[in-house]
């Protein structure tokens, strides 16, 4: 199963290496980003020492953290994103009656090249980051260390998947929802402590995507008001999982395909 | 137990009730409003193994939602289908290697890869054995000529080449049931022959096949059992010819003679046939019912008239039967059993526009 994934994810790369000029300006771009935003970081953490307690190279984590999540979603699961479309226009309908999970068909049925940089860049800036931070590191913090991380792709995965879903629901030809929770996760990639009481609530409960960054990254290294959280992050993990192959397996019920 | 069973089939779509234009649009934003339209109405039907099958309708009523149905794509607002005993819409994975579905209107054809690619991915998610591909690929390019096909992007196929392509992806895994929805749609007739060879080859290996079609032509020499589908109901299931017998008995003798003819003198001798005049004055045509008059007798009654230069007889397909079920000039009884080759009754039989009713 996980091999005719990868197939049917070399088929995409296979056509999209083809723009060779394409893949470099995409890589270039990505890059870019992360560094305009380590800049900012650092303009920022040159007035001052934390951020309620959290050091420059903390932040520099979690932006870590959510790069690599979202790099993973993007090269591994970009189809997510083609969801309502393919319901618009009812091209689900080969997909249904194939021996394969159709939510693995919609999520390897397109690539996202920038997610590779995304991974890239985020990978080695996690490694800088935890380098400069002051943590004891024992085998179990290690192990967590790489648990961590799968987890937080796990939650943002599910959360794309769970919000692209909708399209079940709603007929719309683009995810605007999904956007909508996507650009609210970009917020996560701060300490979830500077933000307002509603928004911690969003997203510690609602979208938990601070459990991508905030909590794990706080266990880690004992900042933040209750580092214990860090270790419900597998739980969380599982929970969005299952939560949104419920979503998709519930709106393909009410799939309606396009007639001819 | 049948190999595709469906009972009381039934599919309602709610489609939003927007008035046309923009200002349409916004009002449907605050008042929603929505139709339901019943697009398969308790639909009754059992292919056996091995059993081709036609199923025709007009646009609209309902057959390519019936298919979605048979293979798991839709669920049924009510009702129930089973493949084999199993439940496709819940044993989705069990069922596919089962089933194989071509919709002619959409391919499963990657679009960015030679058509070889795209049957090699099929292949290794059917998970179909290497020895076994080779040979139904071989057998592909014998009545499709696939081979030609084979280095082609997706993108760049004609609609024939598709279709031959598209043919090969859904039985590249060696279905036992196939649908076919409109199958041979915008094709010209030379690919539209080839492509019904295949048909008949698939049938005569022992294939179940559900053929959906509005072209009947598809149909003849093709299957012997015939399900005619209107705004959602089976209004007729049985054998196609005892259709014809049934409700394409009327003929028409062309006849054209040496001197002028009294139309009334030809119905004096033949009762119950129209007689209608011809193309010029010398030709006349006579319709009449083959089961009370033979074309024999038709000839012979001219003859006695007046000399018989040239005559040829026609003789109505299947098309005028579902052509006349489709403008609802015949009713026919959507009986499981119509299909008994009994003697149709030659009684009340002169008009045709009649309202008629299958034994």
């Amino acid at each position: 199963m996980v091999r005719l994934y990868f197939r049917f994810l070399g088929l995409h790369l296979r056509a999209l290496l083809e723009y060779q000029s394409d893949f470099w300006v995409m890589a270039a771009a990505t890059v870019l980003i992360q560094v305009v935003n380590l800049v900012f970081l650092s303009a920022v953490f040159a007035r001052i020492p934390t951020l309620r307690g959290w050091s420059f190279w903390a932040v520099v984590a979690m932006f870590a953290l959510m790069a690599i999540a979202e790099g993973v979603g993007s090269f591994f699961f970009e189809g997510t994103w083609r969801l309502s479309e393919s319901i618009n226009q009812g091209s689900l309908d080969y997909a249904l009656v194939r021996p394969y999970p159709v939510v693995l068909q919609v999520t390897s049925a397109e690539i996202g090249i920038n997610g590779l940089t995304n991974i890239i860049t985020g990978g080695a800036m996690l490694a800088t980051a935890l380098a400069h931070l002051d943590v004891r590191w024992s085998v179990g913090l290690v192990l967590l260390a790489v648990v961590l991380p799968v987890c937080a792709v796990m939650i943002k995965v599910s959360v794309n998947l769970a919000t692209n879903s909708i399209s079940f629901w709603l007929a719309g030809p683009s995810p605007l929802f999904a956007m909508a929770v996507h650009q609210v996760g970009e917020l996560a990639r701060y300490p979830l402590s500077i933000f307002p009481t509603a928004l911690k609530a969003t997203l510690g409960l609602v979208v938990p995507f601070a459990f991508i960054t905030t909590f794990p990254l706080g266990f880690l290294l004992g900042t933040g008001s209750s580092p214990w959280l860090g270790l419900l992050t597998p739980l969380v993990a599982a929970y969005c999982v299952a939560l949104a192959l419920v979503a998709f397996s519930r709106g393909l019920r009410r799939y309606e395909s396009a007639g001819n | 137990m049948a190999l595709v069973e469906a009972r009381q089939l039934t599919k309602v779509f709610r489609r939003p009730d927007k008035p046309p234009g923009l200002a349409g649009a916004l009002r449907h934003l605050a008042t929603r409003r929505y139709v339901e339209k019943v697009a398969v109405d308790h639909v009754d039907l059992s292919i056996e193994a091995g059993e081709a099958v036609a199923y025709v309708g007009p646009n609209g009523a309902g057959k390519s939602t019936t298919v979605k149905l048979l293979s798991g794509i839709l669920q049924p607002t009510s009702g129930e289908v089973r493949i084999g005993g199993l439940v496709p819409q819940d044993d989705r994975m069990a069922v596919a290697h089962r089933i194989g579905v071509l919709f002619g209107q959409r391919t499963q054809l990657w679009w960015d890869l030679p058509v070889a690619d795209s049957l090699a991915v099929l292949r290794d998610l059917y998970g179909v054995d290497e020895g076994t591909y080779r040979k139904r690929l071989k057998r592909f390019d014998e009545v499709l000529g696939l081979d030609d096909l084979m280095a082609v992007t997706g993108r760049k196929l004609s609609l024939g080449q598709r279709m031959r392509a598209d043919l090969a992806a859904a039985l590249v895994h060696g279905p036992e049931v196939v649908y076919l929805d409109e199958p041979t749609i915008g094709l010209d007739l030379s690919v539209k022959d080839r492509v019904r060879e295949f048909f008949r080859e698939l049938r005569d290996e022992g294939t179940t096949v559900m053929l959906t079609s509005h072209d009947l032509a598809d149909i003849e020499g093709f299957c012997r059992r015939l399900v005619i589908i209107d705004e959602g109901r089976i209004v007729f299931d049985g054998d196609l010819e005892a259709v014809k017998d049934e409700f394409a008995r009327d003929r028409i003798l062309h006849v054209h003679t040496e001197t002028r003819v009294d139309p009334d003198r030809v119905r004096a001798v033949l009762p119950g046939a129209v007689v209608a005049a011809g193309e010029s004055p010398l030709w006349h045509s006579i319709r009449f019912d083959r089961f009370a008059i033979t074309a024999g007798q038709a000839v012979a009654a001219v003859t006695g008239i007046a000399a018989v230069v040239d005559f040829r007889i026609d003789e109505p397909g299947i098309e005028d039967v579902i052509r006349r079920v489709y403008s609802g000039e015949l009713r026919l009884a959507a009986e499981t059993d119509a299909e008994t080759d009994s003697e149709p009754d030659v009684e009340g039989s002169g008009e045709p526009d009649a309202v008629v009713t299958a034994p």
